[in-house]
């Protein structure tokens, strides 16, 4: 039943990726909305404590990365982008991930990377410009040296570029090989891939948003530093 | 034909050598650090994982150039 539903959805143009990307997004809401609901400060249940540890964790990791009034500002957006990615590598790690219909990892596809990389392209730009009070923010791109302003811009392109090839290649590049493994020799052999994968998925999720909070870092810092010069 | 495998095998080959070479020297130099200043194990763990993210990403240029190679074979 499931098959001929998902050939219906990719006759669509419903890939897999999308349907495990949808209810990666539901579960996560309905964890958020269980653990919000009704909370308590003195006697927190067992869901909140556990999602504040986590969340709280999170937290502290990013505050000594963006500091104090930028991760206030902006931690929603980077844990949010690293909680999705984590539970999107980690859907790899189901069974029959990628054979069977409709279960696939969203970041083995090019196409979610690249919408993530994109917002974050965009987004840096809004928080530069934001912070700078308008497109003072732009200024950077000639900072040093103004006949730099061709290679700040290639950089500035080059980034979005270098974090969807990261994510994508990583992840399918993972699944790929796995897969490989499994056709050589189907026991033994894919559980230490799979082990690996573990750590790669949570090594990858934070690379992603560690870079995201370094770029807003950079973009939401150049007015700082213009008032001490000034 | 076997002209493009060969080519999909070198990427990825080739693309692998410099970032391990890169990615052993700089492990073994945080290892070195930690082990002199364990209190600033933290902070080096993150950078090392941020500098291994840069070279990482040389290779899966590679990967990915061998996957579009593979895909004409």
């Amino acid at each position: 039943m499931t098959v001929s539903m998902m050939e219906n959805l990719n006759a669509m143009g419903i890939s897999s990726g999308m349907v495990t990307s949808t209810v990666i997004t539901i579960i996560l809401c309905v964890i958020a909305i269980l653990a919000g609901r009704n909370m308590q400060l003195k006697e927190p249940g067992r869901l909140q404590n556990m999602v504040e540890i986590g969340i709280g964790k999170l937290y502290g990791f990013f505050e000594g990365i963006m500091g104090k009034k930028l991760c206030r500002q902006y931690f929603p957006i980077v844990g949010t982008l690293f909680i999705y990615i984590l539970f999107c590598n980690y859907s790899g790690l189901l069974p029959a991930a990628g054979e069977l219909p409709g279960l696939k990892p969203p970041t083995a596809s090019i196409n979610c990377t690249a919408a993530m990389a994109i917002f974050v392209f965009f987004m840096t730009m809004f928080v530069g410009i934001r912070a700078n009070h308008g497109p003072k923010y732009f200024k950077h791109l000639f900072k040093p040296f103004a006949f730099l302003f061709p290679l700040m811009c290639i950089e500035m392109v080059v980034r979005p570029l270098s974090l969807t090839m990261r994510l994508y290649g990583n992840v399918f590049g993972e699944e790929t090989v796995t897969h490989q493994f499994f056709t050589m020799i189907p026991i033994g052999l894919p559980v230490v891939m799979q082990a690996l994968s573990v750590l790669m998925g949570l090594v990858q999720a934070l690379v992603f948003s560690l870079l995201t909070a370094i770029y807003f870092t950079e973009a939401g810092e150049i007015e700082g530093e213009e008032l001490e010069t000034l | 034909m076997g002209m493009v495998a060969l080519g999909a095998a070198l990427a990825v080959g080739l693309a692998a050598i410099g970032p391990g070479i890169g990615q052993g020297i700089a492990a073994g130099k945080a290892l070195d650090g930690m082990a002199r200043q364990p209190e600033a194990a933290g902070m080096l763990r993150t950078n090392m994982i941020l500098a291994f993210a840069f070279m990482e990403s040389l290779t899966i240029y590679g990967l990915v150039i061998a996957f579009l190679l593979y895909s004409k074979v």
